[in-house]
């Protein structure tokens, strides 16, 4: 992959404002600039220091985004969201990206919004027309109450789990690009070959060209080490690496100068970073049909648990299942699963031999209430109160 | 006849000596606990001053002033008359094995075949304590001992620090869900 040079209308960098971003895009388009586009773009606290904004389609409160908007007509305007298509007529000859943000293309794409905008003598404020486009999540009735886990998203799930739609239930349909990631583009597919050199060659393997130090060193039990700091390491996982990046080398210790790094057990980093990387995708090549397993719980308190992540850990380390028929068993979005799949895969824990004559008889589905009377209620309130008060 | 014990609703935290029982249930207690520890004259007092040996008790109170217990279990198998007692009625039972030990794989195995019974009714979570400063055996290597003794399902086990509630609040969550992963957290 190469760098983007974006033809810029002007010498001077673009004065970017992250108007309507969440914190976690916010970060990772931070770390982007700081990294690699210093000459391109650079940020701005306020509207008024502003040349372009980016705005996060999807997140409530779009609305006095816009109002904030309507007196500087000469601000230009790039929006973003997981369905562009549904918003692009309403905000229309503005552009509309799709998630997740190309971040090869996207300051070229501000410095374009920003020259265009640098043309408008009077324009109208940029509030939209049309009403805003349906809710992109599946389709259901108005009256039916919203199955487990199809409420209401928060921007972090939004982040971590993206918001795509659900697949077919059974094979035959042609599958969207958009359902799968190439690990190949992320920290996660560096970190899988360094961990790969590391325990083949028994010496400690470094990812070079990052700002800053991460590696693996094989031990008995491998560990990743790293001076990037834990809030860090979140938006440098979600973010595609230019190809340049990341060469895997050999060296004969880590951590000299590095004061003092982070130790993980590489099978949590792995799965953290896959996760972040994966934001409820696939790895390329995955089949979501194909009957899996769990070989083992992840270590959770250490590993990231994405939304439904135990519940998807309990019943799949019972019964084989493909991702597409553990979602559906637990009546969540299919999004949720191809994350636990994808962090899984990364950190060892995904059992792919068929297993079909030997395989324990798999549930129907969970326990219900009818099936443990009182049992569940209980348990229930208990998860509450923990859910609650961690 | 149940029990006055047994009607409450309860989990259970036991595990080898200094794994941090006391510890944990006073992580996540509501109440300040009560312990009945006493200066240890065994070889228990190699590893800590004092140890419990009766049990320790916390409380978790739920919405509408519906309590949970957690009963603590003294570590030393001399008392381990009392675990069937204490773990009667249970929800389900925290098992914590302290890797600093010189055979916590040897632990962990004798701790599962004393609560047979009880897991088989219900549900265990395993918590491995003192993996910083004790490394070794990995997390992998608790899964292949747990895979001889052929539990079904694989139980979660997880690296946790006792004194951390957040660790304490994962095992209990992930007992939870193994004994209903229907259950709902949305």
């Amino acid at each position: 992959m190469k760098r983007a040079h974006p033809g810029s209308p002007t010498a001077q960098p673009s004065a970017l404002h992250l108007l309507h971003v969440g914190s976690m895009d916010a970060r990772l388009i931070g770390l982007s600039i700081e990294r690699h586009w210093t000459r391109s773009v650079r940020l701005v606290e306020t509207l008024e220091d502003a040349q372009v904004v980016l705005i996060d389609c999807d997140r409530p409160g779009i609305e006095a985004a816009l109002d904030q908007l309507a007196g500087h007509p000469r601000i230009g305007i790039v929006y973003y969201a997981f369905h562009p298509k549904d918003h692009a007529p309403r905000f229309q000859p503005r552009p509309v990206l799709g998630k997740p943000l190309n971040l090869e293309s996207l300051p070229a794409t501000l410095a374009q919004a920003r020259a265009d905008a640098a043309h408008v003598i009077a324009a109208a404020p940029p509030r939209p027309i049309a009403p805003p486009p349906a809710a992109s999540a599946p389709a259901a009735t108005p009256s039916a109450p919203a199955p487990l886990g199809h409420s209401l998203m928060t921007d972090d799930e939004r982040d971590l789990c993206g918001g795509m739609d659900d697949i077919p239930a059974t094979p035959g349909s042609p599958l969207p690009d958009k359902l799968f990631f190439n690990p190949d583009d992320y920290l996660i597919g560096r970190l899988q070959q360094a961990l790969a050199l590391a325990s083949a060659s028994g010496r400690p393997h470094l990812i070079s060209g990052l700002p800053r130090l991460i590696g693996i060193e094989p031990r008995p039990v491998p560990v990743c080490i790293t001076a990037f700091r834990e809030n860090q390491l979140r938006p440098l996982a979600m973010t595609q690496l230019p190809e340049s990046t990341g060469r895997i080398v050999s060296t004969p210790i880590i951590g000299e100068g590095d004061s003092p790094p982070l130790q993980r057990a590489a099978e949590d980093f792995l799965w953290n970073a896959a996760a972040w990387a994966a934001r409820g995708r696939l790895p390329a090549g995955s089949d979501p049909y194909r009957p899996v397993r769990l070989r083992a719980w992840p270590n959770f308190t250490c590993a990231f648990a994405s939304p439904h992540a135990m519940r998807i850990a309990a019943l799949w380390t019972r019964t084989q299942a493909s991702p597409v028929e553990i979602a559906t068993r637990l009546g969540i979005p299919h999004r949720y699963v191809f994350s636990v799949y994808s962090a899984a895969s990364f950190a060892g824990l995904l059992d792919t031999t068929a297993e079909h004559e030997n395989a324990p008889a798999a549930p129907p589905s969970p326990p219900t209430p009818s099936d443990r009377p009182a049992r569940p209620s209980i348990l229930s309130r208990i998860l509450r109160k923990l859910r609650d008060a961690v | 006849m149940r029990s006055e014990r047994a009607r409450h609703n309860k989990i259970i935290f036991s595990g080898t000596v200094g794994a941090g029982k006391s510890t944990a249930i006073n992580a996540l207690s509501d109440i300040a606990t009560v312990s009945t520890e006493a200066v240890a004259s065994d070889a228990t007092a190699r590893l800590k001053p004092t140890t419990t040996v009766a049990m320790d008790y916390g409380v978790l109170n739920l919405p509408g002033g519906e309590k949970v217990m957690l009963y603590g279990t003294p570590g030393q198998e001399r008392f381990n008359f009392m675990w069937d007692i204490l773990s009667e009625g249970g929800i389900g039972l925290v098992l914590l094995i302290n890797n600093a030990n010189p055979d916590p794989l040897q632990d962990l195995e004798g701790y599962l075949r004393a609560f047979r019974q009880f897991i088989a009714s219900t549900a265990v979570t395993i918590g491995v304590t003192h993996m910083d400063s004790a490394p070794e055996p990995g997390l992998d290597a608790y899964r292949a001992r747990l895979i001889t003794l052929g539990l079904s399902p694989m139980p979660a086990i997880f690296r946790a620090d006792a004194r951390s509630r957040d660790d304490v609040a994962t095992l209990v969550k992930a007992l939870l869900y193994t004994l209903n992963p229907g259950l709902n957290d949305a």
